[in-house]
């Protein structure tokens, strides 16, 4: 049941940003607050920069897509934890992060929110196969299938430069067949649906909202680029966890006054 | 709260913890197996400020009873101590601290009673 119960409650915004959702299986849209992607760019080139060394003043549209003429593969997994450690402790970073992504989440989410609590980071840089991540659903590996990914290109990302995602309703008829579609191994499953699936196509200022338990991935990046991009889970904060839990790996980060009155209520004792 | 994970993984990522966070781990205490049982972690309270705090593997260690994990954070707290949640990466080095690990207990507790699907006629 894929239709939104009781839409005419919602907004024809929130309709339509609904809409597509299920049946794309993700939305791409503008981040909603520019100046603060801008900030959050402009603070990953300045923690790069003090990683690798760089003291110029330069920051060209494209420091962070040539970022593999200064790293190396052998590197980069070091390079990207570090990353993702310096940019999760910046002072207000997980608020703007939420920000950039708040009208898209309140319409397909809600607003009472459990956020992951370490924003992660990928970077594929050309010709690598060592950051690969072959088809998956979230969902197979232990995650609530009420969880949405927030994916924020630092860069813009196409083709082999981006990830790509199987639509729900190719994603119904391989949850059917899967025994005989997946083969022996996860690059038989690709090869499977490698004709049915979208490749995201997305430039730096917009966001993208993606259902993460549709199969998805990336493959080898054959453009001459660096692909950087975030990506966080949030979901309803009182819909159900499986192996990512409160506490150890989500938060909550917007509990409305309602649900503070009621969690703490306790009923008067009678002694 | 059925949180159940083998105690040498518990010391594992305790250890780690420690080690990130460049605290000399002394000890590890491991609770009474009894239902409900606090004896060890507030035999472990009752021993600072001789040590400067408490690292615990999970916030989900604490008591059940909210009255009763308050009150086990505010004994640290007035002896200056602090406590530490290692799977979480949380801490209660001060009371303004206490209301983020509350909530996320809070919500736990909630969970079960949530609707998981919307069976409709």
């Amino acid at each position: 049941m894929d239709d939104i119960q009781g839409s005419q409650f919602l907004e024809i915004e929130d309709r339509n940003i609904s809409k597509e959702y299920l049946e794309k299986g993700f939305i791409i849209g503008p981040a909603a607050n520019q100046e603060t992607l801008t900030w959050i760019r402009k603070s990953f080139i300045g923690i790069v920069k003090k990683e690798l060394g760089i003291n110029n003043n330069i920051d060209t549209e494209d420091f962070l897509d040539l970022i593999h003429q200064k790293i190396d593969i052998s590197t980069l997994n070091d390079f990207r934890l570090s990353m993702i450690s310096k940019v999760n402790a910046l002072p207000g970073f997980k608020q703007m992060y939420y920000e950039v992504a708040k009208p898209y989440l309140d319409s397909i989410v809600g607003n009472e929110l459990a956020m992951q609590s370490k924003v992660n980071l990928s970077i594929q840089l050309p010709n690598d196969n060592s950051s690969l991540l072959p088809v998956h659903a979230d969902t197979w590996s232990g995650d609530s299938p009420f969880e949405v990914v927030v994916w924020i290109p630092l860069v813009n990302c196409y083709k082999t430069k981006s990830m790509f995602i199987l639509p729900p309703k190719e994603s119904m008829k391989l949850n059917k067949n899967f025994a005989i579609l997946s083969g022996e191994n996860s690059e038989d499953l690709f090869n499977s649906i490698e004709k049915k699936v979208n490749w995201i196509e997305i430039d730096y200022g917009s966001i993208l909202l993606f259902n993460q338990s549709l199969p998805h991935g990336n493959r080898v990046n054959m453009e001459n680029e660096t692909r950087w991009t975030m990506n966080c889970r949030f979901k309803g904060l009182f819909t159900p966890y499986k192996d990512k839990k409160i506490g150890e790996f989500f938060e909550p980060i917007t509990l409305r006054a309602a649900s503070v009155s009621g969690l703490n209520y306790q009923f008067p004792e009678l002694k | 709260m059925n949180e159940r994970c083998p105690q040498h993984i518990q010391n594992i990522v305790l250890r780690d913890y420690c080690t990130k966070m460049k605290y000399k781990y002394l000890l590890s205490g491991a609770e009474y197996a009894m239902n409900n049982s606090y004896l060890m972690l507030k035999q472990v309270v009752d021993e600072i400020p001789h040590i400067d705090g408490i690292v615990a593997y999970s916030i989900f260690q604490m008591p059940e009873v909210q009255n009763e994990r308050v009150k086990i954070y505010n004994n640290i707290l007035d002896k200056n101590g602090e406590i530490h949640f290692a799977l979480e990466n949380l801490k209660i080095a001060s009371s303004s601290e206490i209301n983020k690990i509350e909530n996320i207990w809070l919500v736990r507790q909630t969970i079960p009673n949530c609707p998981s699907n919307l069976l409709l006629d």
